[in-house]
């Protein structure tokens, strides 16, 4: 095995397939692995029986800890598909901002493509998006709510993918509200403009919303949310906050 | 809709599944012999019919008319104009003035036999496309390229198209050359613009100029003393070489294979695309190459098939190979890359060569009869 | 098409008077600017990425002035510079949604706007783009796609824009157009605009196959006889140097690869003195030396992007 050169640039040769497998940031032509973004490249050791060789990748985030080598994020399970890039892909979670609520679906718009390799704990330094807390709160401001829309990748909840038990009882309006911060997962790249959502999960659903009074609320049940303020109870798909 | 238009540069992109394009694709690239979809061979053209002369309001004009219904008409237009040197020119002749006249009569000589490429204006218009849009320009900058492009000096036609719009030093003729589709391609329109152009072109006359040397130009009223833009006086000695304008010929690669004139499927799976601008040298027998464009081919905009060892629905089937990224075959990819020199060497000669493409596609143009 | 939104200056802009005592004067300032570098010798080249903070991608590429130019700027004699030097900077945005109206896409949409600066060319520019600028933005968008892979980002855009800061010229201020005459200034910029875009890419992160650059490759004559001088091969011509340019092909070319994915030749490369033993044709030779200078100018691409990508390494 040739040793691996630290970062690479787009069109440098890596490595042979005969001994990697390759990775996001890279691409394969004539069985030699190229790299096809610049960035440090990193090997992530074989697992017996998913993945028999290394496989290459070259790293789209820059992180201290990407640069020493076999760093131990490697120790989570192997992805179900390896992503290339920061847009949304199939089973990957986001965070989006519910923007309308209609009868039959809820319209939200993708704020963050959450990095799976990594707890969500630890996300906010590893992903694309620098900084996911200040997304969020100024997301989460019903003053900030115009504007970018257009710049976010739009996605549609249809009502039976809000819940995965009696999925025919949904009120949308029960569910979401406009503004409020929801986790799902991406169950489909759409149509031309839309994504399409699930949140037919215990860890899926609502995670930020502010009560009709304004004020930020907590989850009290897996349906229902609480003003700290005024005491009242709102309804909502409610993730579990843990 | 417009967006995707301007994604592509060669037309729209096609409307085919991955399955189709494959097929296609490995027909057309099966070694030596590719087999087209309408059965021509690989330099066959498609069968056309053209008339000129067909509009008396201009100075000269074609009609070409594919067997799919795609036609297209050119009228050539011509208008006297005052000579104005650009703002950005110095100009060297009125500097002479002032300065040692005799010193650059040389040069006032040779600046008032060249032509400025602006003179030659075309104009395209396709249905279905703005006139801003990214083909007709496209379309358009390349043919007057090769229009206004420089030739060799020879007494005929000495400097080329430019040179024969010039009247005097203070006059020029204006050539407005418009392009009409009549319908909405149903291929790349490069070919059919290209070949009627070129029959407009050689059927345009311009009156016979009466007035001599620097006087304001007058012309001779009478139609039938007109002149053809491109002379073709035949020279009291010598073989015959007819000055002609340019043709630019559309060329596509499929895997090693070299095919001329494609349909709008074929480009849909072509690995690179090149128009080759070419026309007669003066001199001799041989063709001469005016400009050559790489054309953005569609196949890179195309949806790509799914291997079955990725497809869930055929999930433990077939044996689970490792999700590289490598080619399957059979299954169709959209292209990535570019071309090959040596393709592009290939492209060329099979277009330049003695008894190729090239000489073949002339030939066929001076068959159709100019009046 | 008229720009009706803005006051614009005269159409045909102003330059500064040449006075005829000039041309004969001693002070050489109306003097034609003299190729000091060999045929195949390369001007210099700067390059940075990530200049722009605001844009996923960013780059700023400058070639380096011709040595009269280097000259007149130290020393001036004239108020007319002798020739121009590129100046290019290049923004990338996205990957980011299409608008409602567009269709699905399976691929990276990619859009190329070319722009000039309205002080870019000794003659003012509008501010709409004309047919060279969209022109222009066709040949890039061609050099680009062959290198970017597309299908890594389904139903996104990438809007790549260009603008020229500083031109070359098309030919030498002091001529008037002749018979050769064509825009040659244009090759030149889109060597340098595929350069630039190919950094921006790359400091934007999207993949691609290789760094795509750009070189010129151009037959010359440099006699004031066209007719019986035999032209010559040089690579990365200035046109303001020539006497006339009778044939000039741009390549974008990938390295690793050993691929073109755009090719722009005009002129007529029939006659061309190459040297005893090559029996290539002239614009096979051509082609090969518009690589030769894509070549040339992908070492200067790959040590930016490694000195951009080592840069953000050492902040993080």
């Amino acid at each position: 095995m040739a040793s691996l050169p630290q970062i690479a640039i787009p069109g440098q040769r890596l490595g042979s397939l005969s001994s990697y497998s390759a990775g996001p940031g890279t691409h394969v032509q004539e069985s030699f692995i190229y790299a096809s973004i610049a960035g440090p490249v990193i090997a992530d050791p074989a697992q017996p029986k998913i993945q028999p060789k290394p496989t290459l990748r070259v790293s789209r985030v820059i992180s201290p800890k990407d640069l020493q080598p076999q760093n131990a994020s490697t120790s989570d399970a192997a992805k179900p598909k390896p992503r290339y890039n920061t847009l949304p892909a199939i089973e990957s979670n986001v965070l989006a901002r519910v923007t309308r609520v209609q009868k039959r679906q809820a319209i939200v718009s993708i704020l963050v493509v959450l990095d799976e390799s990594e707890h969500l704990t630890s996300s906010q330094t590893a992903s694309d998006n620098d900084n996911i807390a200040s997304i969020l709160t100024s997301a989460a401001n019903p003053e900030n709510h115009s504007g970018t829309d257009d710049l976010r990748f739009q996605a549609l909840i249809r009502k039976e993918d809000v819940r995965a038990v009696e999925k025919d009882r949904v009120v949308m309006d029960e569910m979401f509200r406009v503004g409020d911060i929801v986790r799902g997962s991406v169950i489909s790249l759409g149509d031309q403009s839309s994504y399409y959502i699930t949140t037919a999960r215990n860890d899926l659903g609502v995670v930020m919303a502010r009560s009709e009074a304004g004020n930020m609320m907590f989850p009290i049940s897996w349906k229902e949310m609480r003003d700290p303020v005024t005491g009242a109870g709102e309804p909502r798909k409610v993730a579990r906050p843990f | 809709m417009s967006n995707q238009r301007q994604a592509s540069s060669a037309s729209q992109v096609p409307h085919l599944s991955p399955a189709e394009l494959s097929y296609l694709y490995t027909s057309l690239s099966l070694p030596k012999n590719p087999i087209r979809p309408d059965g021509r061979s690989p330099t066959q053209f498609r069968p056309l019919s053209a008339e000129t002369t067909i509009l008396p309001g201009t100075n000269g004009s074609a009609r070409i008319g594919f067997a799919d219904g795609t036609q297209a008409i050119v009228g050539v237009k011509a208008e006297v104009e005052k000579t104005v040197l650009a703002a950005d020119t110095l100009d060297s002749r009125s500097l002479a003035q002032h300065g040692d006249a005799l010193n650059r009569e040389g040069e006032e000589g040779s600046a008032a036999v060249s032509g400025q490429g602006e003179w030659v204006q075309m104009s395209i218009e396709i249905p279905g496309y703005r006139d801003d849009d990214a083909l007709p320009i496209f379309l358009g900058e390349m043919m007057r390229e090769s229009l206004v492009g420089s030739v060799e000096n020879k007494e005929e036609m000495a400097g080329g198209l430019k040179a024969r719009l010039v009247i005097n030093k203070r006059w020029h003729w204006r050539l407005y050359i418009d392009v009409l589709l009549l319908s909405q391609p149903l291929s790349y329109p490069l070919p059919l613009l290209s070949l009627t152009t070129h029959l407009a072109l050689l059927s345009t006359k311009l009156p016979k100029l009466k007035s001599t040397g620097e006087e304001d130009p007058f012309f001779d009223d009478d139609w039938a003393a007109a002149e053809y833009l491109y002379p073709r006086s035949k020279p009291s000695s010598g073989p015959f070489h007819p000055v002609r304008p340019p043709v630019t010929i559309l060329v596509v690669s499929v895997g090693e294979n070299i095919i001329f004139d494609p349909n709008r499927e074929e480009i849909s799976v072509a690995d690179a695309v090149l128009a080759i601008s070419i026309t007669r040298s003066h001199d001799s027998d041989a063709l001469k190459l005016l400009s050559i464009r790489s054309i953005d081919p569609p196949s890179r905009l195309t949806q790509s098939g799914i291997p079955n060892s990725e497809n869930v629905n055929m999930i433990g089937s077939t044996p689970a190979e490792n999700p590289s990224q490598e080619e399957v075959s059979g299954v169709w990819r959209p292209r990535r890359g570019g071309v090959k020199r040596s393709v592009v060497a290939r492209m060329i000669k099979t277009v330049l060569g003695k008894g190729g493409v090239g000489e073949e596609v002339l030939e066929g143009l001076e068959g159709v009869e100019v009046h | 098409m008229a720009d009706r939104r803005r006051i614009n200056g005269p159409p045909g802009g102003t330059r500064p008077p040449v006075y005829a005592s000039l041309q004969e004067s001693t002070t050489g300032a109306a003097q034609r600017a003299q190729r000091q570098r060999q045929p195949a010798e390369l001007r210099k080249i700067f390059l940075q990425t990530g200049m722009i903070p605001t844009a996923s991608g960013s780059s700023y590429l400058e070639f380096e002035p011709s040595a009269s130019l280097a000259a007149a700027r130290a020393n001036p004699k004239s108020l007319i510079p002798p020739s121009s030097a590129l100046k290019v900077a290049c923004t990338v945005h996205g990957p980011k949604p299409l608008p409602r109206s567009a269709a699905f896409s399976p691929n990276l949409v990619l859009t190329t706007h070319v722009k000039y600066a309205p002080f870019a060319a000794r003659k003012r520019r509008g501010h709409i783009r004309d047919a060279s600028e969209r022109d222009l933005g066709v040949h890039l968008e061609t050099a680009l796609r062959g290198a970017i892979i597309a299908e890594r980002w389904p139903k996104s855009g990438l809007e790549i824009t260009l603008t020229i800061i500083e031109a070359e010229d098309d030919r030498w201020w002091g001529d008037a157009p002749d018979s050769h005459d064509a825009s040659w200034g244009l090759m030149n910029v889109l060597a340098g605009c595929i350069t630039a875009a190919s950094a921006a890419i790359a400091d934007a992160h999207i993949d691609c196959l290789d760094l795509v650059s750009g070189g010129v490759a151009a037959l010359v004559s440099d006699e004031s006889n066209s007719a019986s001088s035999i032209p010559r091969l040089m690579l990365d011509v200035d046109p303001a140097e020539h006497r006339s340019i009778l044939s000039a092909c741009v390549v974008a070319y990938m390295p690793a690869r050993d691929e073109i994915t755009e090719i722009w030749l005009k002129g007529d490369s029939s006659r061309a003195a190459l040297e005893k033993g090559d029996d290539r044709s002239s614009h096979e030779a051509l082609i090969d030396g518009a690589v030769d200078a894509a070549r040339g100018a992908n070492t200067v691409l790959s040590e930016a992007v490694r000195e951009s990508i080592t840069r953000s390494i050492a902040q993080a």
